[in-house]
């Protein structure tokens, strides 16, 4: 069951058309049965009576083919909003996506497949991205619109995703504010052999690059997700990571990745006859990689080789659920003192070496709602209580390894008969970064480069932890 | 520029419809067409900009098409693209008008730029105007043999629209055939992806009437052409990958070593970072292993690493996408996941949708080794998150309990909710409570008295409250308070909204009263006489049938009532395994999302309550169960009843549908009443005299005597055109122009009600009074027919919805018609005509 689209929508918040784009006839214009699909949902949502009024003014809007009205009226403007992502209305299937403050919404009228579908709104949010330099909202598709149809035409036809690299579609779709201003548009035309790389085979590179100074630049971003119980056993513990790459690399290019997962060293000891050194081997739960890496050449000798596309891209993804090497520890003790007051103690310790430090570091310990003054006293950082959020928010900037700041407060609550018990006591919450970290232990041991003409590239690693979910309970 | 941020969905007079605008960008227009001077391309672009965002808001900028055209004479590749944008959209509308455009764009379509050559080719295949085919088929042809792979690409595809718009045209110019060849043959990846996508399509289209067709189909998985596709993976994109995933998922293998060698070919596909890959990989290895349960059961340990990494990374909607496939695959084999349950842990922070999935596996791979950590993790739901997370974690915690993993810890924590005194999870556990009971009946003595101390003030949930009192009857002999509460509960019969919980107190109090007659004996009375009195239907007879019970015999009351009861072992499945099975064919798309098959969201048939008749006067649903699909739908609709049945089980002994049993005319309450035996008079009900009225009226009401009977005695003045004729879609807009004329509640003859079980009866017999049936549907009890008939002499018609309650033999009329003055003889003619239905 392939994805065949038969309209993709970018609505705003209020549910305005920001672009859309119809591929396929089959959703609402075809007058034999079709138009009437709508109408049975409207008996199906509302009573009979609510349902004559609206199918007047509503069947009028379906027989234009406006299928983003049916999205409105029975999700933008109800409480379905955010409770499934895909959504049957008549005989048309509905997968949403909020995007910064863009609905994405794809309609179907098949039985498509949902995860196809949900990758291609995230690949094309990727390659708007790289279009506007970075940012992807309402008003960058206000100022991008006829870029955006023109994108639109080239990664998807008649409901069928094509090609979404935006290394390629740079090459012949290009607009203002990416490259030069139209006045030279002679040059603009396409290179000759742009459509042919367009559906080459190496799609994510094109020939012909040149870099005074060849440099790679690798970035081991992982996010921990934990989840503690108040008595401090931890429930659930994995760490996701991804190598961000970035090349700035000439001609064609064949990298070499190592590092010290398990299954690669075993492996490489193996091949060469000689033992594995001793030091930190990690195993990793599951690997995958960017379409550039040789996946049979992984298979076989557990090393990730490829041709990498020029510029930045996300050469893997791992997740570890083993040997998690938790950076914070979080130590609450929260009491209720009779029905007005709580008293709040949290200690935090940072268990990372204490050369190192953590940045960003906010720590959100929620209160109940009825919260009428709270004080404070901190060891570090900075605390305020936030009553939007119900929490009492605890920043600190700067956060050295092998340290244990603590916070008291005094919470005080304005009394209330019924809703005492209703307090539910969500989890701390934790936010942090912490640079030439990894909570995995992975380490990048080498990245080789060969190239024909033998240049010698300059390589940069850097390692971040961050928080993913990080929910310590009280 | 940008459009205007306010949106203009449909003209109207507070907005300005962008009238004076287009008009304005009409000149504009008009006077660059024809110049050639430096610069125009710029200004162009600027008018054409402005053109396409009123476009994009709703604004109709269709009137400019001309002016359009006329500019579309242009090397900017840019300029070009949004003329074929902007005539793509209108060309439709305006066929005349797409006539203009097919000069320039055939003119393109032979352009020396490959890119141009393309995009014109798109976009004439895109125009969808009928009339235009002609045109399609030569720059459609030149496509395919483009030298340059992008026009190429793109014409595979235009073959397919081209197909959409006019199939005889395209199979005249025996466009698959060389798609085919070009499939087979093209050294570009992405065009032979999109031949094999156009050809999948049109031969599944065409292979219902064309046996050519159905055997091309079958060549698309011949071994020779999925070998072709295997070997060729790795060139093509991830998109393309997952449609020929696709195909090789319907391939099958001659023997075993083949399997083994297309699953080792495949392997490394589960590290694809597109987890649409990944998924269309594992639905290759599960299908491919079906029959081999040992190697099938590896595959699930396979790819349950890379499954369980698509749910943890992306969007909230990707992995709800993935956590789908993996509930279905959970759902198989929970063993195989159950030491893994730790993955399924709700973050706090989650959304909705996904944290119902992960409970949903959490229960399903609960074992004797997990239960006590995924109890415990449970209950921190219950306690800390919102209220239908609450809820739906304590329903978890029950359904385990129901598995019969360490049941003794499970009661115990059950009950511990119970005393958290919040009412959504007292009303959540209650209704547990009570399946419990009935799987489990050792543990009433602990569960009654945790029950026994909650007020039946705090529990206003009608499923919960009914819950209570059925055990507040059951339990009669060990809850020392149980008459009082009952007391208290029948006294406040007006105040009681819900017909179930009326329902449950009646037969809770006749329970209570069989065991303790004296304490309960008021009570009782008091029921009874409510209960009669009561305005609906199924507490009346159920009131009237224990009446005559206990006055025809105590002992037998008291078997029917409250007979000798077994533990319920299995509660029904909700879906039948066949169901299950469809699903798990169609692994990998929307089916699995829905958690229903394909044709009960994409066939007509199935779609929604409703489905309009395509043909006059014939019905679209319940059309002869000729597939198996039709048959499927029954089974599950079964099942349903199944389930249903267990939990009234034990009130519905001796209770029916089936009104003869008690409602002899002759019966007369007041003169039995004083010939009553003693055990009757224990009930002492203060005045026997009030229960006859409405019994009697009852009585006519059940035998469908009332008012609907009586026209029919007096042929109705109003004469029908036997021959009236409407499409369903003029009866649509009739229906919305005209008011109500007449609304109305009247009842059916409870065997006519019998007779719906086939859904042509109704319409049939109505038909036989020249009243049309247009459309119907509904599922039991609620039946809705939209009805049309026609005055013999004028053209007046009449438009009648009709809502049928099959379980109530309500029926809700609604007429709409043009001559006011004869609505009312019409309402007669009809209820007159129904209510002959099922009595002829």
């Amino acid at each position: 069951m392939p994805l065949a689209a038969s309209a993709i929508y970018f609505l705003n918040l209020r549910g305005d058309v920001l672009i859309n784009r119809l591929y396929r006839d089959d959703v609402g214009s075809d007058n034999t049965i079709l138009p009437l699909r709508p109408v049975f949902c409207v008996f199906e949502v509302f009573k009979k009576t609510e349902a004559i009024q609206i199918l007047s003014v509503y069947t009028i809007e379906i027989l234009r083919g406006n299928m983003v009205d049916a999205f409105r009226v029975h999700i933008m403007q109800t409480k379905e909003l955010g409770t499934c992502p895909v959504r049957q209305i008549g005989g048309c299937s509905f997968f949403y996506m909020r995007i910064s403050n863009v609905y994405i919404v794809i309609v179907v009228s098949s039985n498509a497949n949902v995860a196809c579908a949900f990758k291609f709104v995230v690949e094309a949010v990727t390659l708007f991205k790289s279009y506007f330099g970075g940012s992807f909202d309402e008003d960058a598709i206000r100022n991008n619109f006829v870029l955006i149809y023109e994108l639109l035409d080239e990664i998807m036809d008649f409901g069928y995703p094509q090609n979404l690299s935006p290394e390629i579609l740079k090459l012949y779709i290009t607009q203002e504010g990416v490259r030069s201003p139209f006045s030279s548009k002679t040059a603009d035309k396409p290179v000759p052999n742009a459509t042919l790389q367009v559906t080459g085979a190496v799609g994510w590179r094109r020939e012909g690059l040149v870099y005074k100074k060849n440099e790679v630049f690798l970035d081991i971003v992982e996010s921990v997700n934990l989840l503690m119980s108040s008595k401090g056993s931890v429930l659930r513990c994995d760490v996701t990571g991804k190598i961000l790459m970035k090349c700035f690399l000439s001609g064609m290019p064949d990298l070499k990745l190592g590092l010290n997962d398990k299954i690669g060293l075993e492996k490489e000891s193996q091949l060469k006859s000689r033992p594995a050194k001793s030091g930190k081997t990690i195993e990793l739960d599951d690997v995958t990689f960017h379409q550039c890496v040789n996946l049979t050449r992984f298979n076989s000798e557990k090393t990730v080789s490829f041709v990498p596309p020029d510029g930045e891209f996300e050469l893997m993804k791992y997740r570890i659920t083993e040997g998690v090497n938790l950076p914070f520890r979080v130590l609450p003790t929260i009491k209720e003192l009779g029905r007005t007051r709580m008293e709040v103690n949290v200690k935090v310790k940072s268990v990372f070496g204490a050369k190192m430090f953590a940045l960003g570091v906010v720590i959100k310990i929620p209160v109940p709602k009825q919260t009428a003054k709270t004080s404070f006293q901190v060891t570090s950082g900075k605390a305020k209580y936030s009553p939007s959020i119900d929490c009492l928010v605890w920043k600190i900037r700067k956060f050295p390894g092998q340290t244990e700041p603590t916070l008291s407060a005094e919470v005080e609550l304005i009394s209330t008969i019924t809703e005492k018990k209703s307090w539910t006591r969500p989890p701390i919450q934790m936010e942090f970064q912490v640079p030439m970290f990894t909570a995995s232990g992975l380490r990048v041991r080498f990245l080789k480069v060969w190239e024909k003409s033998g240049y010698n590239t300059v390589e940069w690693v850097r390692y971040i932890t961050k928080a993913g979910s990080y929910e310590v309970r009280c | 520029m940008a459009p205007p941020a306010q949106s203009h969905r449909s003209p109207s007079p507070s907005q300005p419809s962008g009238k004076g605008e287009v008009s304005d960008l009409k000149t504009q227009l008009r006077q660059l067409a024809g110049s050639r001077a430096p610069g125009t391309d710029d200004t162009k672009r600027e008018l054409f900009k402005k053109v396409i965002s009123y476009m994009t808001i709703g604004i109709d900028v269709s009137s400019v098409f001309s002016e359009m055209v006329m500019c579309s004479a242009t090397s900017d590749i840019v300029l070009k693209k949004m003329c074929y944008l902007y005539v793509g959209n209108y060309a439709k509308h305006n066929p005349d008008l797409a006539l203009l455009t097919i000069n320039f764009l055939q003119r393109d379509c032979k352009d020396e730029d490959p890119m141009i050559r393309g995009l014109a080719l798109r976009s004439s295949c895109s125009l969808g105007v009928a009339n235009l085919v002609e045109y399609l088929v030569g720059p459609l042809g030149n496509g395919l043999k483009d030298g340059n792979s992008y026009v190429r690409m793109v014409a595979a595809v235009g073959v397919l629209k081209l197909y959409h718009l006019s199939a005889s045209t395209c199979l005249d110019a025996d466009f698959p055939p060389l798609l085919k060849q070009l499939m087979l043959k093209d050294k570009d990846a992405q065009v032979v992806a999109n031949c094999l996508t156009s050809l999948q399509e049109i031969w599944s289209l065409e292979a219902s009437t064309s046996e050519e067709a159905a055997r091309e189909r079958e060549m698309l998985l011949s071994k020779p052409v999925v070998y072709y596709f295997l070997n060729r993976m790795k060139e093509f994109s991830e998109w393309a990958q997952c449609i020929v995933l696709e195909l090789v998922s319907k391939y099958v293998p001659v023997d075993s070593e083949e399997i083994f060698d297309i699953m080792n070919l495949l392997e490394d596909r589960l590290l694809h970072a597109n987890g649409a890959v990944v998924l269309a990989t594992i639905k290759v290895f599960l299908h491919m292993t079906l029959s081999m349960t040992d190697v099938h059961q590896q595959v699930y340990e396979r790819i349950k690493a890379p499954l369980l990494t698509l749910v943890s990374s992306g969007s909230p909607e990707q992995s709800y996408a993935v956590l789908s496939h993996l509930h279905l695959l959970v759902m198989r084999a929970p063993y195989i996941f159950s030491s893994d349950y730790k993955h399924f842990y709700c973050q706090y922070n989650e959304p909705f949708y996904v944290k119902k999935l992960k409970l949903d596996m959490l229960t399903a791979v609960a074992n004797e080794s997990n239960t006590y950590e995924i109890v415990t993790e449970l209950c921190e739901y219950v306690a800390n998150v919102d209220i239908p997370m609450a809820r739906e974690s304590i329903r978890a915690v029950g359904k385990i309990a129901l598995q019969q993993y360490d049941v003794n810890a499970i009661v115990d924590r059950l009950l511990q909710f119970l005393e958290m005194e919040k009412e959504h999870v007292t009303a959540e556990t209650l209704v547990l409570v009570k399946d419990l009971l009935r799987k489990y009946p050792q543990w009433s003595h602990d569960c009654i008295a945790v029950v026994g101390n909650i007020s039946s003030k705090n529990v206003q949930e009608p499923k919960a409250k009914a819950a209570l009192i059925w055990m507040l009857g059951e339990y009669a002999q060990d809850m020392q308070d149980s008459p009082y509460i009952l007391e208290g509960l029948v006294e406040n019969w007006d105040e009681e909204n819900s017909a179930e919980v009326r329902l449950h107190l009646l037969t809770a109090v006749m329970k209570c009263f069989l065991r303790r007659a004296p304490e309960t004996q008021k009570a009782l009375g008091d029921a009874l006489a409510a209960g009669v009195a009561d305005f609906n239907q199924d507490v009346h007879d159920r009131a009237l049938l224990y009446y005559r019970l206990l006055k025809y015999d105590v002992s037998v009351a008291e078997r029917i009532v409250n007979p000798p009861k077994q533990a319920v072992s299995v509660f029904a499945d909700t879906q039948s395994s066949e169901m299950k099975d469809r699903i798990f064919d169609e692994f990998n798309s929307l089916s699995v999302v829905y958690q229903k098959p394909s044709y009960m969201f994409t066939d007509k048939e199935h779609r929604g309550p409703f489905a309009f008749s395509e043909e006059l006067g014939t019905l679209s649903i319940g059309t002869e169960p000729s597939d198996g699909a039709v048959a499927a739908q029954r089974v599950e609709a079964n099942d349903k009843d199944l389930l249903l049945g267990t939990s009234e089980k034990e009130e519905s002994h001796g209770y029916g549908n089936n009104g003869s049993a008690y409602s002899a005319p002759s019966y007369d309450a007041s003169t039995t009443a004083g010939a009553s035996q003693g055990h009757f008079d224990l009930v002492s009900i203060d005045q026997p005299s009030t229960l006859h009225p409405p019994s009697g009226f009852a009585i006519d009401d059940l035998l469908g005597l009332g008012m609907p009977a009586a026209p029919s005695s007096a042929p109705p003045a109003l004469l029908l055109n036997a021959k009236a004729a409407i499409d369903p879609s003029a009866f649509q807009q009739k229906w919305r122009q005209l008011p109500v004329s007449l609304s109305q509640e009247t009842s059916i003859d409870p065997q006519g009600v019998a007779g719906m079980t086939n859904p042509q009866a109704l319409p049939q017999h109505m038909q036989g009074h020249s009243i049309n049936c247009i459309a119907s549907g509904g599922q039991a009890p609620n039946f809705k027919f939209f009805f049309f008939a026609q005055k013999a002499e004028g053209s007046f018609a009449y438009l009648v919805e009709c809502v049928i309650n099959s379980s109530s033999c309500k029926v809700q009329l609604k007429i709409k018609t043009d001559d006011q003055a004869t609505s009312q003889a019409f309402s007669e003619l009809f209820q007159s005509a129904l209510s002959k239905f099922g009595s002829a």
